[in-house]
Formats: C-alpha cells, sequence, structure tokens
C-alpha cells in the first residue's frame, strides 16, 4: 500500500492505531470462519469521525475497507478479499446513553454485547439479542449480521430490537437514520442497513431497544433417545400455543464433545438434549414449564428435569452454552453452517444431514435453535488434511440444497459473508440478486465497502 | 386510434379487456384526492400486476397501486394518476402453514378472511391496524399500519417475513422467505414494507402468526393529568406483560362513544391497560396494577372491554373525507406531554399509543383551517424538537396543499436516489410519498 496512504491514516488515528507490520496484519487476515485474506493496513478509529475521515481517505484512493468488530462472525464477512484497509471498531466501546426513561441505549459499536447486558441489568433491562457468543461480540457486529441467539424465537432478532444508526456511508459522508421515535417517515433504512455485513456503510453509533428483563424464567431439559422424538416435541410445544423464549436441541456428537471437555453429567448414549427455557409471568410458567415435561414424557424421553431457580437453570444451561467451544476443542478444524428450515422440516432435513454425514464419512455435531428452525452443522475435519476439507465443502453444498428444498434458507443468522456467496443463487433468481445489487449501487457505487462479499458478482450470479 | 387508446390496448392484451376499467364514471370511483384516474386494471395474478407495470413504464402512464382503498387518505396530494392497479383480484392464500406459524397470502386478501382462517387454528395475524379488517394484507404491507397489540407484536415490518414484489420495469423479485431467521442477502423486505408503493407493487406477503391469547382484558385508570406520565412509564418499564397502553384524553373518549366505568372530569386522562394471556398471569397484572395506580383501577366487563380494544384501534381512523388526523411519533417519554399539548388545542381529542410513542390527534369537526393550521404547525415543533416526527394522515386536500403531509424528511436525498434505482422513471406512486416537489 501506497506509503502516503498508510502516513494519511497515521495522521488520522495515531501511529499506535495503525498496524502494517505483516506478523500484525496477519492477525486480521482471519475471522472464526475458514477464510482467509490479508489486509494493507489496519486501524483502530476511536471516533465517528475517525472512521469518517478513514473512509473518505479510502474513497478518494479508491481503496476498498472493511469493518471488523471482535471477528466471531463464522462466514468470512470481516476477513479482506482484496487487501486494503481493515477498521476495527472495538476502542469505540462506549455506552454513551442509557435513557431508561425512553427504553432506549444509545451505544458505539465496539461494545461488547454482554457487557452492555451488565450495564443494563441494574436498571432491570436488557438488549434482547443474546447471542451465543455474547461475551466476545460486538453490538455492532451483531448489527451487522443481524445476529440471532437462543431467545430469537420469542423475542426476534437484532432488527426488532434496533430503532437508530449513525453510519459512515462508503463515501465518507456520516448519516443518521432513525433515532429514539419510531417510525420517521422515509424508506425503513435502518431495517435495510441492519444485516448489511459492513457492505454499505460503518455503523458508527446505534439507538437500541431496551426491554424489561422477564418477570422469572424456568427451564427444562429433556434426554431422547431419538433426534426425531426432540424434534416432535418442538412441534408438539409450539401446537399447544405456548411460546417459549429458547428451545434448543443438542445432538450425540455434540454431547460427547461436551462431555470430554466440560462434563456436565449428560449421559454418552443418548442421542438428544432438548432445552426448553420459559420466561414471563411467574404465574404461567410452572403450568407451562409442567405441560412441556409432560409433552416430553409422552415422546418417551427418558429424563426430564426442570430448573426453577437460576442456579438450578444455569446447571441445566451449562452443557448448552459449552457446546461450540468444547466442539472445537474436539476438533479445533470446523466448517460451521447455520441453514434454517421452517420448524416443522427439521426431521426431515435431519435424515438427509445424517445421510450426508454418512455418505462423506464425516462427523457433523449438530446444535439447532430448533424453535425457529435454525441448524447449526458443525462439520468435523482434520485441519489441513485437504480431501477432509474438501469432502466437508462439499457435505456444506448438500446441506445447502437440502434446506433450500425444503424451503429454508441458507443462513439464519450467520450471514453470507464470503462463503456462502455462491450458494446466494439456491435462493435467489438472478432478478432478485439485481434488485438487491440496486440497493448496493445506491451505497456504495464504487464497490469499496467490505467487496465481495453477501452478493454473487454479476456474471457468477448468471444473469442471463 | 389515440395515443392513449393504443396504451389501454396494450394493457388489455395483458389482462383481458373485461379487467380493464375505462368507462368514465365506473372510474371515478377509483378517483384519489380529486384525481380521476384514466383507467382502472383489475389484475388477476402477480405476473399481470408485473406485466402491467412494465407496460405502464413503457408507456410513461403513470401509476397507483391500491388494495381496498380504505387507506387512500395516506400519502401527499396525487400527481395525475394514469392507471390504477387494483389487488382486489389477486388475493389467494398460497400457503396457511399453521405448524410453522406463517401465513403467506397475496397483496389483495382482506386481513378478515386471513384471521377467519388463522382463527380456525387458535392463531391469529399480529395485525390491527385502523380501518377495520377489510384493509389487505398488501396494503398493510405497503403503509406499515399497526394498532394497539404493536407493542406487544410489532409492526408489519417486524412480522412480515416475505414478499414478493413486481417492480417498475416488470420485474417479480422475492425478498426473505418463510423462515423467522433468514440474513441470507439483504434485507429488502424492509425496504418494501412501509413504501407507500413507491418502489414497487407488493404481490405476496408471509406473515408470521401467533397463537391466539388465551384471554383479554382491559383496564383503564382515570386519572389526573399530572400523573399520567409516571404511571404509563412505570408500566412500560415493569415486569408486568401489558399488551397495549393507550391514553385518551376526553374528547376522544367521547369521540370513540365509549361509557366507561369511570367519572371523566375536564383534566382527567384515561389511562387504557389492555392485557393478553392466561389466567393466572391476568390475575396477578391486576392486582399490581391496581396497586401501582393506588386503587385508581376499573376492569371492564367483557362487552365493554371488547368496545374499548376496537374503539382504541379505530380512533387514528378518520370519520369522514374532511377529517383531519395527524400522528406523532415520539421517543416514549414525550407521549403524556403531547396528549397535553393537543388538549390544550380548544376541542382536540387526543389518543397515545405510549408503548410505541405515537400520539394521534384531531380538531373538532368546526375548527377553521386556519386554527387547525396553527395547531398542527405547533405540533411539528413540538416533535421536531424532540427528535420526534409528524405526519398528517388524513385532511381535505386544500389543508394537505398548505401543510406538508410528511414533513422535513432526513435522507431524503437517499431516498430519491434509491426510487431512481427501482422505478427509473418515476412511474408508479403518483407522488404520493417522498416525492420531488412538482
Ligand atoms: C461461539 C460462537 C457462537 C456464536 N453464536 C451466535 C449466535 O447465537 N447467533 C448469531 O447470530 N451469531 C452467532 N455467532 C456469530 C457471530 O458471533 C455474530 O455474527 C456476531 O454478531 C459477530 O460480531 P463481531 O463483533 O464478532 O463482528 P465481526 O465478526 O467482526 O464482523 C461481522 C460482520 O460485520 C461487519 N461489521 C462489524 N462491525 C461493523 C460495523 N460497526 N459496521 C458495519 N459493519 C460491521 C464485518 O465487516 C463483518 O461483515 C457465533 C459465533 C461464535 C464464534
Amino acid at each position: 500500500m501506497d506509503r502516503r496512504v498508510i502516513r494519511s491514516l497515521t495522521r488520522i488515528v495515531g501511529r499506535q492505531n495503525v498496524l502494517t507490520k505483516p506478523a500484525d496484519l496477519l492477525l486480521y487476515s482471519y475471522d472464526s470462519s475458514t477464510t482467509e485474506g490479508r489486509p494493507d493496513a489496519v486501524v483502530f478509529p476511536e471516533s465517528t469521525e475517525g472512521v469518517a475521515r478513514i473512509v473518505k481517505l479510502c474513497a478518494e484512493g479508491r481503496i476498498s475497507f472493511v469493518p471488523r468488530g471482535a471477528g466471531t462472525n463464522l462466514s468470512g464477512g470481516s476477513v479482506p478479499l482484496q487487501g486494503g484497509v481493515v477498521i476495527v471498531l472495538s476502542r469505540m466501546n462506549r455506552v454513551l446513553e442509557i435513557d431508561a426513561e425512553n427504553l432506549r441505549a444509545v451505544v458505539q459499536p465496539g461494545v461488547v454485547n454482554l457487557d452492555l447486558q451488565n450495564v443494563l441489568a441494574p436498571h432491570g433491562l436488557q438488549f434482547c439479542p443474546d447471542p451465543a457468543s455474547q461475551k466476545v461480540s460486538t453490538v455492532g457486529g451483531n448489527v451487522a449480521e443481524n445476529a440471532g441467539g437462543p431467545h430469537c424465537l420469542k423475542y426476534g432478532v437484532t432488527v426488532n430490537h434496533v430503532t437508530g444508526l449513525t453510519v459512515v456511508m462508503p463515501s465518507g459522508e456520516v448519516r443518521s437514520f432513525g433515532g429514539k421515535a419510531l417510525d420517521p417517515p422515509g424508506y425503513d433504512l435502518v431495517g435495510v442497513l441492519i444485516g448489511s455485513e459492513g457492505t454499505l456503510g460503518i455503523v458508527a453509533e446505534m439507538v437500541l431497544r431496551l426491554s424489561p428483563l422477564p418477570d422469572d424464567a424456568q427451564t427444562v431439559l429433556a434426554i431422547f433417545d431419538t433426534l426425531e422424538a426432540a424434534g416432535e416435541s418442538v412441534s408438539r410445544i409450539i401446537a399447544e400455543g405456548m411460546m417459549p423464549a429458547a428451545l434448543e436441541i443438542m445432538d450425540r456428537q455434540t454431547i460427547e464433545a461436551v462431555e470430554a471437555s466440560f462434563p456436565s453429567g449428560l449421559p454418552l448414549d443418548v442421542e438428544a438434549v432438548l432445552l426448553i427455557e420459559l420466561d414471563g409471568l411467574r404465574e404461567s410458567l410452572d403450568r407451562q414449564a409442567a405441560r412441556c415435561a409432560e409433552i416430553c414424557r409422552e415422546l418417551k424421553a427418558r429424563e426430564v428435569s426442570v430448573g426453577r431457580t437460576p442456579e438450578e437453570r444455569e446447571k441445566l444451561w451449562s452443557a448448552r452454552r459449552s457446546a461450540f467451544g468444547a466442539t472445537a476443542r474436539i476438533s479445533p478444524a470446523m466448517l460451521v453452517n447455520d441453514a434454517t428450515v421452517p420448524r416443522t422440516k427439521i426431521p426431515e432435513v435431519l435424515r438427509e444431514i445424517q445421510e450426508i454425514e454418512r455418505r462423506h464419512g464425516l462427523r457433523i455435531a449438530k446444535i439447532f435453535h430448533a424453535g425457529d428452525g435454525n441448524l447449526h452443522s458443525n462439520i468435523l475435519f482434520e485441519r489441513g488434511n485437504r480431501d477432509d476439507f474438501r469432502r466437508a465443502e462439499e457435505a456444506t453444498a448438500e446441506i445447502f440444497r437440502a434446506c433450500a428444498e425444503a424451503g429454508g434458507t441458507i443462513t439464519g443468522e450467520h450471514g453470507v459473508g464470503a462463503e456462502k456467496v455462491q450458494f446466494m443463487s439456491l435462493l435467489y433468481s438472478p432478478e432478485d440478486i439485481e434488485a438487491q445489487r440496486k440497493l448496493k449501487a445506491v451505497f456504495d457505487p464504487r464497490g469499496l465497502a467490505n467487496p465481495d462479499k453477501v452478493l454473487p458478482e454479476a456474471t457468477r450470479a448468471g444473469a442471463q | 386510434m389515440s395515443a392513449l387508446a393504443d396504451k389501454l390496448h396494450s394493457l388489455e392484451d395483458i389482462i383481458g379487456p373485461a379487467s380493464l376499467i375505462t368507462d368514465t364514471e365506473a372510474v371515478a370511483s377509483y378517483r384519489v384526492e380529486g384525481q380521476q384516474p384514466l383507467a382502472v386494471a383489475l389484475p388477476q395474478s402477480p405476473a399481470q400486476v408485473a406485466g402491467l407495470l412494465r407496460q405502464a413504464s413503457q408507456d410513461g402512464l403513470s401509476v397507483l397501486i391500491r388494495g381496498a382503498g380504505h387507506h387512500l387518505h395516506l400519502g401527499a396530494p396525487p400527481t395525475p394518476i394514469g392507471l390504477v392497479v387494483a389487488m382486489d383480484r389477486v388475493r389467494q392464500t398460497v400457503e396457511y402453514d399453521a405448524e410453522n406459524l406463517t401465513i403467506t397470502a397475496q397483496a389483495g386478501a382482506s386481513l378478515e378472511e386471513l384471521q377467519r382462517l388463522a382463527g380456525e387454528r387458535g392463531q391469529m395475524l399480529p395485525l390491527d391496524p385502523p380501518g377495520g379488517d377489510r384493509a389487505t394484507l398488501g396494503g398493510i404491507a405497503a403503509t406499515n399500519l399497526a394498532g394497539p397489540i404493536r407493542m406487544r407484536y410489532g409492526s408489519p415490518r417486524d412480522l412480515i417475513i416475505g414478499l414478493r414484489v413486481a417492480l417498475a420495469d416488470g420485474a417479480l423479485i422475492k425478498a426473505g422467505g418463510k423462515t423467522v431467521k433468514n440474513v441470507a442477502g439483504y434485507e429488502l423486505g424492509k425496504l418494501f414494507v412501509g413504501s407507500f408503493g413507491t418502489l414497487g407493487a407488493i404481490c405476496e406477503v408471509t406473515v408470521r402468526l401467533t397463537p391466539k391469547p388465551e384471554r383479554r382484558a382491559m383496564l383503564v385508570l382515570a386519572m389526573n393529568s399530572a400523573e399520567v406520565k409516571e404511571v404509563t412509564g412505570e408500566l412500560l418499564r415493569s415486569r408486568l406483560e401489558v399488551a397495549s397502553l393507550g391514553i385518551a384524553n376526553p374528547a376522544a373518549v367521547e369521540r370513540m362513544r365509549l361509557s366507561l366505568p369511570v367519572t371523566i372530569a375536564p383534566d382527567v386522562r384515561v389511562v387504557f391497560i389492555g392485557l393478553m394471556g392466561d389466567g393466572a398471569a391476568m390475575a396477578r397484572q391486576e392486582e399490581e396494577i391496581a396497586a401501582l395506580s393506588g386503587g385508581a383501577c376499573a376492569r371492564l366487563n367483557e362487552a365493554q372491554g371488547r368496545d374499548a380494544w376496537q374503539a382504541l384501534r379505530e380512533a387514528p381512523y378518520p370519520d369522514d373525507a374532511n377529517a383531519v388526523v395527524v400522528r406523532a411519533a415520539l421517543p416514549i417519554s414525550h407521549v403524556a406531554e403531547a396528549v397535553e399539548l393537543v388538549t390544550q388545542f380548544e376541542g382536540w381529542w387526543s389518543v397515545a399509543r405510549a408503548g410505541d410513542g405515537l400520539v394521534y390527534a384531531g380538531p373538532p369537526p368546526d375548527t377553521t383551517v386556519r386554527t387547525t393550521l396553527e395547531r398542527l404547525t405547533e405540533l411539528r415543533k413540538f416533535a421536531g424538537q424532540r427528535s420526534g416526527a409528524v405526519v398528517l394522515e388524513a385532511a381535505p386536500l386544500e389543508m394537505k396543499r398548505s401543510f406538508s403531509v410528511w414533513g422535513q424528511v432526513q435522507n431524503l436525498d437517499l431516498f430519491r436516489a434509491l426510487k431512481d434505482a427501482y422505478d427509473p422513471t418515476g412511474n408508479i406512486g403518483c407522488g404520493r410519498y417522498l416525492s420531488r416537489p412538482q
């Protein structure tokens, strides 16, 4: 990269906030996916104005830039594919305002989700999106990915909890959209920008909608001898008109991984664990929890436990919380996908995934946000084993195809990033994609904001 | 043949002559704010809608998209209308997937028929826009209209997970899908929901359903205006699960024709607390609310309760073509204050949706145009100073000409760039939303 550009960057954010040494750049060539790509420079702005000046510099020099939060995304979204500048938002980590009266918080993008929750809790409030990565991932990253989490069955995803954004546009101009009030006249660009993965601009400030913490919660854990029975329990619970806050399933591979790393006392000869979280007014919970437990027993659950106190509940949740880490521990190399199907298609798609697993001789550890049909198939492979990796990739493609055919989508919460671009055509026609490209062109006519992400190239989309 | 006849002929080729209305008298019932369309098309499928839009764009025939016509009072005065594309016949239920709590229907399906369908399985579309269930699903999507239960369930923007949209160039595109969680590509649906038919014609909509609540109850508190802010604030921040929270001044109670078991002195505001849920939880909530309000709380009986839910939903709907209805959207802590401001206006009614920061208001029928305009200006200034916005939802045409319907719109240049991208010839929407000054 041109020395002059580096000098300008240094002038904007200070020498200590620019990285250019190869060893440093290497650290920002990854995220939590398998994609790699080296930036030319990494900068750490500390203010919206700093971000704007960096982006303006990029715009003037036709240099591409990639925003980055904590780098926990699982789709290659924060990896630069064309070099350029990685703009890390982690130093913009201030909670600017907690406006309890208006049920809003104004925060910078680098605030870590859990840190925010901890600041809100004393006010009796929460920001509903709670991705399993919340200890590390930033609220800016959550917004950029439209993150979900275990509790979005009942509470919705990030887009349902953000009312305003300040955005540095790809030209370097700063704009604000929405605010503390709802329904500002105009198209809903807050809604459009959420989930745009840094390809339409950089989110520099957010107005978040806060909600009171639930009155109370209860957790039910049921152990099953078949995955189908766990899935069927989920369907019955919903069919009876209950709306649990979370419905999570882990399969045997995941349970084994958990017990090998962070033993929680789950039996090893079972096929599925179903975790049900009910929250809301205390008075309705006993009855609902009892009914959920009954449904699980009717479907031949081997064991059902109900947690009522925070300690009991935490114990039941512990296996689920450590599941991803535990799986990564037994197989540091894994391909993660989060294809999503209408909930009732889970059993059918599961059978296909198991078949894919067999056909490719792979191990796939499955964790689902079953309530909303979001399947996390963690495909384990041996690092450095090319053949293994190729089979894992093939399996991924087959899972996507199966889910798309079942009326689902290739990603429920992790984003398209770099890794799923090639699968967009499973869901969208060239015309659909063209309509999305129009949006990108309005925001980023020069194509400098996180290039090669989300949308396939015009030719690759097979447009005519 | 005249140029117009040629154009109409091309339209007939798409939908058949019987589906194109050109007779002046018949077309007259499709007038919008004094503008008489040249023709009205009644397509029967999304493909026909797309065909019409493409042809009309090619021929420079401006298009206004219409659902059931119950919310056509919304919007700036239209520019000349070439063709009304009426969606009434594009109305199939594509898929009711009760087990997955979704319903997909074409734009012209009425909320009424969809509610009936979902109701048979103990479910509902959590949509309750003013204007009743006659509204079409497409119209609700295009206007993003919601009602009292928005506080609990969200607005159409939150509840719509998939769309099929016909664009001006005739492309029929899909946005989103059938799953609640879906982050594949941009959320184009957000762009079209609430775009008032200016970016394309919404042809098909997928909505999240919800189980019908076991019970509904409505509590009313009659309280001194000074206490309203504190009590509603406490309710909003509490762990109770209030499903809707309304505030009405005495003029509004009268306009809603509600008979309530509370005495309504002029300085009294009525707070309506809507609850949904099961019996056990309901009883406890009632107790806590009674305690919080110092015992001034009355529970409406079933009939009264039903009337109140309904009246609160319908409050913002204009009584007739001359009615003035204005909506202020504010940070929620300013709602009570806005109700007070409006109540000071001579005889104005005001109904607020406290949980969503929305305050609806209108003058009594005999108010002069001049006074109304002054009040509207005052309210807009009030909202502007509190990072809110005021939209004139309904008003006679002359008033709309003197008071901007949408007010100052931030990012207008960007909205127009988007409009240019999706409708390059500016052919659809007839200037009702975010348009360039004529
Ligand atoms: C163990 C684990 C569990 C996870 N669980 C969940 C889960 O339950 N639900 C879920 O949805 N996801 C989950 N994820 C994925 C990931 O944590 C989320 O996508 C998260 O929102 C990313 O935040 P981040 O700060 O790490 O962003 P990054 O990974 O740094 O960036 C994500 C994307 O956003 C862009 N970006 C970042 N900041 C900004 C900004 N300020 N403005 C514009 N664009 C920006 C980046 O360019 C990139 O495209 C999980 C990941 C891991 C590793």
